[in-house]
Protein backbone atom coordinates (compact mmCIF):
# COMPACT_ATOMS: atom_id res chain seq x y z
CA UNK A 1 0.00 0.00 0.00
CA UNK A 2 1.13 3.68 -0.85
CA UNK A 3 2.47 5.64 2.16
CA UNK A 4 0.61 9.22 2.55
CA UNK A 5 3.34 11.12 0.96
CA UNK A 6 3.87 8.48 -1.80
CA UNK A 7 -0.17 9.03 -2.54
CA UNK A 8 0.59 12.93 -2.45
CA UNK A 9 2.93 12.54 -5.33
CA UNK A 10 0.38 11.44 -7.24
CA UNK A 11 0.00 15.58 -8.18
CA UNK A 12 1.88 14.24 -11.14
CA UNK A 13 -1.84 13.35 -12.45
CA UNK A 14 -2.89 16.88 -11.77
CA UNK A 15 -4.13 19.33 -14.53
CA UNK A 16 -0.83 21.95 -13.34
CA UNK A 17 1.88 18.89 -14.40
CA UNK A 18 0.28 17.28 -17.25
CA UNK A 19 -0.03 20.65 -19.14
CA UNK A 20 3.70 21.56 -18.24
CA UNK A 21 4.49 18.36 -20.07
CA UNK A 22 2.03 18.45 -22.74
CA UNK A 23 4.41 21.98 -23.60
CA UNK A 24 7.25 19.84 -23.49
CA UNK A 25 8.51 21.62 -20.03
CA UNK A 26 9.11 18.70 -17.59
CA UNK A 27 7.92 15.11 -17.59
CA UNK A 28 8.96 11.61 -17.12
CA UNK A 29 11.66 9.54 -18.39
CA UNK A 30 10.18 6.06 -20.20
CA UNK A 31 10.86 3.05 -18.48
CA UNK A 32 14.17 1.89 -20.15
CA UNK A 33 15.91 4.63 -18.43
CA UNK A 34 14.93 3.83 -14.90
CA UNK A 35 17.29 2.00 -12.82
CA UNK A 36 15.75 -1.19 -11.24
CA UNK A 37 13.60 -1.46 -8.65
CA UNK A 38 13.20 2.25 -8.21
CA UNK A 39 11.52 2.58 -4.93
CA UNK A 40 9.45 5.55 -3.30
CA UNK A 41 10.80 7.85 -1.93
CA UNK A 42 13.26 8.12 -4.82
CA UNK A 43 11.52 9.53 -8.20
CA UNK A 44 13.49 10.92 -11.39
CA UNK A 45 12.20 13.38 -14.19
CA UNK A 46 13.20 15.46 -16.45
CA UNK A 47 13.09 19.10 -16.81
CA UNK A 48 13.75 20.95 -20.49
CA UNK A 49 16.20 23.18 -20.86
CA UNK A 50 16.84 26.05 -23.18
CA UNK A 51 19.09 25.10 -26.57
CA UNK A 52 22.80 25.49 -26.00
CA UNK A 53 26.00 24.40 -28.29
CA UNK A 54 26.52 20.73 -27.04
CA UNK A 55 24.35 20.29 -24.45
CA UNK A 56 21.21 18.42 -23.72
CA UNK A 57 17.66 19.80 -24.27
CA UNK A 58 16.87 18.25 -21.40
CA UNK A 59 18.08 17.22 -17.78
CA UNK A 60 17.15 14.74 -15.53
CA UNK A 61 16.98 14.96 -11.67
CA UNK A 62 16.67 11.96 -9.36
CA UNK A 63 14.75 13.61 -6.16
CA UNK A 64 13.98 11.81 -2.44
CA UNK A 65 10.38 13.08 -1.92
CA UNK A 66 10.29 11.75 1.34
CA UNK A 67 7.94 13.28 3.52
CA UNK A 68 5.93 15.27 0.41
CA UNK A 69 3.94 17.70 0.94
CA UNK A 70 4.91 18.60 4.10
CA UNK A 71 8.89 19.30 3.06
CA UNK A 72 10.17 19.41 -0.39
CA UNK A 73 12.13 16.85 -2.12
CA UNK A 74 15.91 17.01 -2.08
CA UNK A 75 18.12 15.75 -5.05
CA UNK A 76 20.32 16.41 -7.95
CA UNK A 77 20.91 16.17 -11.87
CA UNK A 78 20.91 12.66 -12.86
CA UNK A 79 22.64 10.72 -15.77
CA UNK A 80 20.10 7.87 -17.23
CA UNK A 81 23.27 6.55 -19.27
CA UNK A 82 24.95 5.82 -16.11
CA UNK A 83 22.30 5.63 -14.07
CA UNK A 84 23.76 7.73 -11.30
CA UNK A 85 24.28 11.29 -10.15
CA UNK A 86 25.49 13.47 -13.03
CA UNK A 87 28.67 14.31 -13.68
CA UNK A 88 29.77 17.47 -12.48
CA UNK A 89 31.46 18.44 -15.77
CA UNK A 90 28.19 17.61 -17.54
CA UNK A 91 25.97 19.58 -15.51
CA UNK A 92 24.79 22.86 -16.62
CA UNK A 93 26.43 26.38 -15.93
CA UNK A 94 25.74 29.70 -15.80
CA UNK A 95 27.37 33.19 -15.64
CA UNK A 96 29.25 33.38 -12.64
CA UNK A 97 28.25 34.65 -9.93
CA UNK A 98 24.49 34.57 -11.75
CA UNK A 99 21.77 32.77 -9.58
CA UNK A 100 21.87 30.36 -12.00
CA UNK A 101 25.64 29.09 -11.14
CA UNK A 102 24.43 29.91 -7.33
CA UNK A 103 21.32 27.54 -7.60
CA UNK A 104 23.48 24.58 -9.52
CA UNK A 105 26.69 25.46 -7.67
CA UNK A 106 28.65 22.08 -7.33
CA UNK A 107 30.91 23.18 -4.14
CA UNK A 108 28.21 22.95 -1.97
CA UNK A 109 27.53 19.38 -0.14
CA UNK A 110 29.44 17.66 -3.06
CA UNK A 111 26.67 18.74 -5.38
CA UNK A 112 23.91 16.42 -4.44
CA UNK A 113 21.40 19.15 -3.71
CA UNK A 114 20.41 22.35 -5.34
CA UNK A 115 20.89 25.42 -3.19
CA UNK A 116 18.27 26.65 -3.78
CA UNK A 117 15.70 26.87 -0.75
CA UNK A 118 13.05 24.29 -2.32
CA UNK A 119 15.22 21.41 -1.35
CA UNK A 120 14.70 20.05 2.12
CA UNK A 121 18.54 20.00 2.51
CA UNK A 122 19.53 22.71 1.57
CA UNK A 123 16.64 24.92 3.29
CA UNK A 124 17.59 23.36 6.73
CA UNK A 125 21.03 24.51 7.01
CA UNK A 126 20.01 28.30 5.55
CA UNK A 127 18.05 29.60 8.28
CA UNK A 128 17.93 33.36 6.57
CA UNK A 129 16.36 32.24 3.84
CA UNK A 130 12.87 32.23 4.85
CA UNK A 131 13.45 36.17 5.90
CA UNK A 132 15.83 36.78 2.24
CA UNK A 133 13.45 34.77 0.19
CA UNK A 134 9.85 34.22 1.65
CA UNK A 135 8.21 33.69 -1.73
CA UNK A 136 10.04 30.66 -2.08
CA UNK A 137 9.51 29.00 1.71
CA UNK A 138 8.03 25.72 0.10
CA UNK A 139 4.49 24.50 2.75
CA UNK A 140 2.37 21.90 1.96
CA UNK A 141 0.60 24.03 -0.19
CA UNK A 142 2.87 23.61 -2.71
CA UNK A 143 3.57 20.44 -5.12
CA UNK A 144 6.18 19.32 -7.41
CA UNK A 145 4.69 21.31 -10.15
CA UNK A 146 6.20 24.68 -8.38
CA UNK A 147 9.17 22.83 -8.07
CA UNK A 148 9.60 21.94 -11.64
CA UNK A 149 8.59 25.39 -12.81
CA UNK A 150 10.83 26.71 -10.77
CA UNK A 151 14.14 25.15 -11.77
CA UNK A 152 12.83 24.86 -15.86
CA UNK A 153 12.59 29.17 -15.28
CA UNK A 154 16.37 28.69 -14.40
CA UNK A 155 17.48 26.05 -16.93
CA UNK A 156 15.72 28.59 -19.60
CA UNK A 157 17.10 31.72 -18.51
CA UNK A 158 19.98 34.19 -20.26
CA UNK A 159 22.16 33.53 -17.56
CA UNK A 160 22.45 29.32 -18.74
CA UNK A 161 25.45 28.94 -20.91
CA UNK A 162 25.22 25.21 -21.39
CA UNK A 163 27.74 22.43 -20.17
CA UNK B 1 -19.98 4.39 -33.66
CA UNK B 2 -17.08 5.12 -31.18
CA UNK B 3 -16.83 8.86 -29.83
CA UNK B 4 -13.62 10.72 -29.84
CA UNK B 5 -12.95 11.40 -26.53
CA UNK B 6 -10.71 14.72 -25.98
CA UNK B 7 -9.19 15.84 -22.92
CA UNK B 8 -8.67 19.99 -21.99
CA UNK B 9 -7.53 21.75 -19.49
CA UNK B 10 -9.98 24.15 -17.68
CA UNK B 11 -8.88 27.48 -15.79
CA UNK B 12 -11.02 29.51 -13.31
CA UNK B 13 -11.49 32.04 -11.27
CA UNK B 14 -9.87 31.27 -7.86
CA UNK B 15 -9.21 27.73 -8.28
CA UNK B 16 -6.42 25.06 -9.62
CA UNK B 17 -7.00 23.85 -13.06
CA UNK B 18 -8.82 20.58 -13.84
CA UNK B 19 -8.51 17.90 -16.60
CA UNK B 20 -12.05 17.44 -18.34
CA UNK B 21 -12.85 14.83 -20.24
CA UNK B 22 -15.70 14.83 -22.99
CA UNK B 23 -16.93 13.70 -26.08
CA UNK B 24 -15.92 15.80 -29.25
CA UNK B 25 -19.31 16.41 -30.16
CA UNK B 26 -20.54 17.35 -27.01
CA UNK B 27 -20.96 21.25 -26.97
CA UNK B 28 -18.99 22.94 -24.13
CA UNK B 29 -21.62 24.43 -21.92
CA UNK B 30 -22.79 20.53 -21.83
CA UNK B 31 -18.89 19.57 -21.04
CA UNK B 32 -18.97 22.67 -18.44
CA UNK B 33 -22.27 21.85 -16.96
CA UNK B 34 -21.31 17.96 -16.47
CA UNK B 35 -17.79 19.40 -14.53
CA UNK B 36 -19.94 21.50 -12.29
CA UNK B 37 -18.50 24.79 -13.56
CA UNK B 38 -21.71 26.07 -14.77
CA UNK B 39 -25.41 25.86 -14.45
CA UNK B 40 -27.56 24.45 -16.90
CA UNK B 41 -29.43 27.76 -18.28
CA UNK B 42 -26.40 30.11 -17.06
CA UNK B 43 -25.06 32.50 -19.81
CA UNK B 44 -23.09 35.29 -17.21
CA UNK B 45 -19.95 33.59 -17.52
CA UNK B 46 -17.54 33.97 -20.35
CA UNK B 47 -15.76 31.00 -21.77
CA UNK B 48 -12.21 31.92 -23.48
CA UNK B 49 -10.77 28.89 -25.55
CA UNK B 50 -6.73 28.75 -25.80
CA UNK B 51 -3.97 30.55 -23.65
CA UNK B 52 -3.60 33.98 -24.83
CA UNK B 53 -0.52 35.40 -26.40
CA UNK B 54 -1.50 38.47 -27.66
CA UNK B 55 0.39 41.37 -25.69
CA UNK B 56 3.58 39.89 -26.99
CA UNK B 57 2.74 41.38 -30.55
CA UNK B 58 1.86 44.84 -29.26
CA UNK B 59 3.98 47.71 -31.01
CA UNK B 60 6.34 48.81 -28.72
CA UNK B 61 5.28 52.46 -28.73
CA UNK B 62 1.34 51.02 -27.38
CA UNK B 63 0.45 52.17 -23.93
CA UNK B 64 -3.17 51.05 -22.30
CA UNK B 65 -3.90 48.34 -24.79
CA UNK B 66 -6.33 45.40 -24.64
CA UNK B 67 -6.62 42.02 -25.86
CA UNK B 68 -8.90 41.08 -28.35
CA UNK B 69 -9.45 37.55 -27.64
CA UNK B 70 -13.02 36.79 -27.55
CA UNK B 71 -14.96 35.13 -25.60
CA UNK B 72 -16.83 31.99 -27.80
CA UNK B 73 -20.14 30.29 -27.93
CA UNK B 74 -20.36 28.10 -26.02
CA UNK B 75 -22.91 26.31 -27.20
CA UNK B 76 -20.93 24.93 -30.25
CA UNK B 77 -18.94 21.25 -30.14
CA UNK B 78 -15.65 20.82 -28.48
CA UNK B 79 -14.76 20.27 -32.25
CA UNK B 80 -16.58 23.36 -33.72
CA UNK B 81 -14.39 25.12 -31.38
CA UNK B 82 -10.72 23.44 -31.99
CA UNK B 83 -10.78 22.15 -28.19
CA UNK B 84 -8.36 19.31 -29.20
CA UNK B 85 -5.62 22.15 -30.27
CA UNK B 86 -6.05 24.63 -28.08
CA UNK B 87 -6.11 22.11 -24.86
CA UNK B 88 -6.83 25.03 -22.59
CA UNK B 89 -10.53 26.74 -21.60
CA UNK B 90 -10.79 28.98 -19.14
CA UNK B 91 -14.16 30.55 -17.42
CA UNK B 92 -14.38 34.04 -16.09
CA UNK B 93 -16.78 36.78 -14.89
CA UNK B 94 -14.25 39.13 -16.18
CA UNK B 95 -13.82 40.28 -19.95
CA UNK B 96 -10.44 40.90 -19.74
CA UNK B 97 -8.31 41.79 -15.90
CA UNK B 98 -7.30 45.55 -15.61
CA UNK B 99 -3.48 44.53 -15.32
CA UNK B 100 -0.55 47.57 -13.77
CA UNK B 101 3.04 46.12 -13.55
CA UNK B 102 5.33 48.82 -11.56
CA UNK B 103 9.11 49.03 -12.21
CA UNK B 104 11.75 51.80 -11.44
CA UNK B 105 8.81 54.32 -10.33
CA UNK B 106 7.07 53.96 -13.60
CA UNK B 107 3.21 51.48 -14.58
CA UNK B 108 2.60 50.13 -17.35
CA UNK B 109 -1.52 48.85 -18.06
CA UNK B 110 -2.92 46.40 -20.26
CA UNK B 111 -5.96 44.60 -20.27
CA UNK B 112 -4.91 41.23 -20.56
CA UNK B 113 -7.11 38.35 -21.78
CA UNK B 114 -8.12 36.48 -17.94
CA UNK B 115 -6.61 33.40 -19.96
CA UNK B 116 -3.16 34.75 -20.41
CA UNK B 117 -0.82 33.35 -18.25
CA UNK B 118 2.01 35.06 -15.67
CA UNK B 119 4.63 34.29 -18.16
CA UNK B 120 3.20 35.77 -21.11
CA UNK B 121 2.65 39.00 -18.73
CA UNK B 122 6.24 39.16 -17.17
CA UNK B 123 7.44 38.38 -20.96
CA UNK B 124 5.49 41.59 -21.96
CA UNK B 125 6.73 43.67 -19.24
CA UNK B 126 10.33 43.07 -19.38
CA UNK B 127 10.08 44.35 -22.92
CA UNK B 128 7.91 47.27 -22.36
CA UNK B 129 10.36 48.17 -19.59
CA UNK B 130 13.15 47.79 -22.20
CA UNK B 131 15.50 45.22 -19.92
CA UNK B 132 18.48 43.87 -21.24
CA UNK B 133 17.40 40.45 -22.86
CA UNK B 134 20.50 38.36 -21.13
CA UNK B 135 19.20 39.66 -17.64
CA UNK B 136 15.43 39.82 -17.92
CA UNK B 137 14.34 36.25 -17.01
CA UNK B 138 15.71 37.50 -13.04
CA UNK B 139 13.05 39.95 -13.17
CA UNK B 140 9.71 38.43 -11.89
CA UNK B 141 6.31 39.36 -11.22
CA UNK B 142 5.09 39.79 -7.70
CA UNK B 143 1.76 40.72 -6.76
CA UNK B 144 1.67 44.24 -5.16
CA UNK B 145 1.61 44.68 -1.46
CA UNK B 146 2.44 40.76 -0.91
CA UNK B 147 5.64 38.21 -1.42
CA UNK B 148 3.86 36.24 -3.76
CA UNK B 149 5.83 35.67 -6.95
CA UNK B 150 2.99 33.92 -8.92
CA UNK B 151 4.21 30.67 -10.66
CA UNK B 152 4.36 31.48 -14.36
CA UNK B 153 1.84 29.14 -16.01
CA UNK B 154 -0.93 30.35 -13.89
CA UNK B 155 -3.57 32.13 -15.72
CA UNK B 156 -4.30 35.93 -14.79
CA UNK B 157 -8.00 34.53 -14.51
CA UNK B 158 -7.49 32.73 -11.71
CA UNK B 159 -5.46 35.32 -9.61
CA UNK B 160 -8.46 37.63 -9.70
CA UNK B 161 -10.13 38.15 -6.56
CA UNK B 162 -13.93 38.01 -7.25
CA UNK B 163 -15.83 40.54 -7.41
CA UNK B 164 -12.61 42.58 -9.15
CA UNK B 165 -11.05 42.46 -12.89
CA UNK B 166 -7.73 44.11 -12.14
CA UNK B 167 -4.36 42.44 -10.98
CA UNK B 168 -1.13 45.13 -9.59
CA UNK B 169 2.07 43.88 -9.79
CA UNK B 170 5.55 44.77 -9.05
CA UNK B 171 8.25 43.77 -11.31
CA UNK B 172 11.44 42.68 -9.42
CA UNK B 173 14.32 41.20 -9.22
CA UNK B 174 14.88 37.36 -8.19
CA UNK B 175 17.51 37.39 -5.09
CA UNK B 176 20.09 35.30 -5.42
CA UNK B 177 20.63 32.57 -2.42
CA UNK B 178 23.63 33.42 0.20
CA UNK B 179 25.23 32.03 2.76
Amino acid sequence: MDKPDQRLFDDLSSAEFRSGAEKGLWGLPSPDLLPEALQWPKRILWIAAAPRPNASERFYIALDAEGYRSVSPTGTFWDPASKSSLDHAKRPKGRPESRFAKVFRTDWNGGTAFYHPYDRVAAKGHDAWPREQPHLIWTSNHTIVDYLEEFHSLLTCGDYLGV
Amino acid sequence: MVKTELEFFLHGQGAKPQVISAAADDTLREALVRAGIIKEGQNEILVFVGECQEALADPDELEDGADQHEPVDANLTLEALGIGRHRHVHCHTCRHVATGINFGGKTKRHKFSPATTVGVVAQWARRKFRLDPTAAAEYVLQLCGTTEQPRSDKHLGELVERGTCSLCFDLVKEITPQG
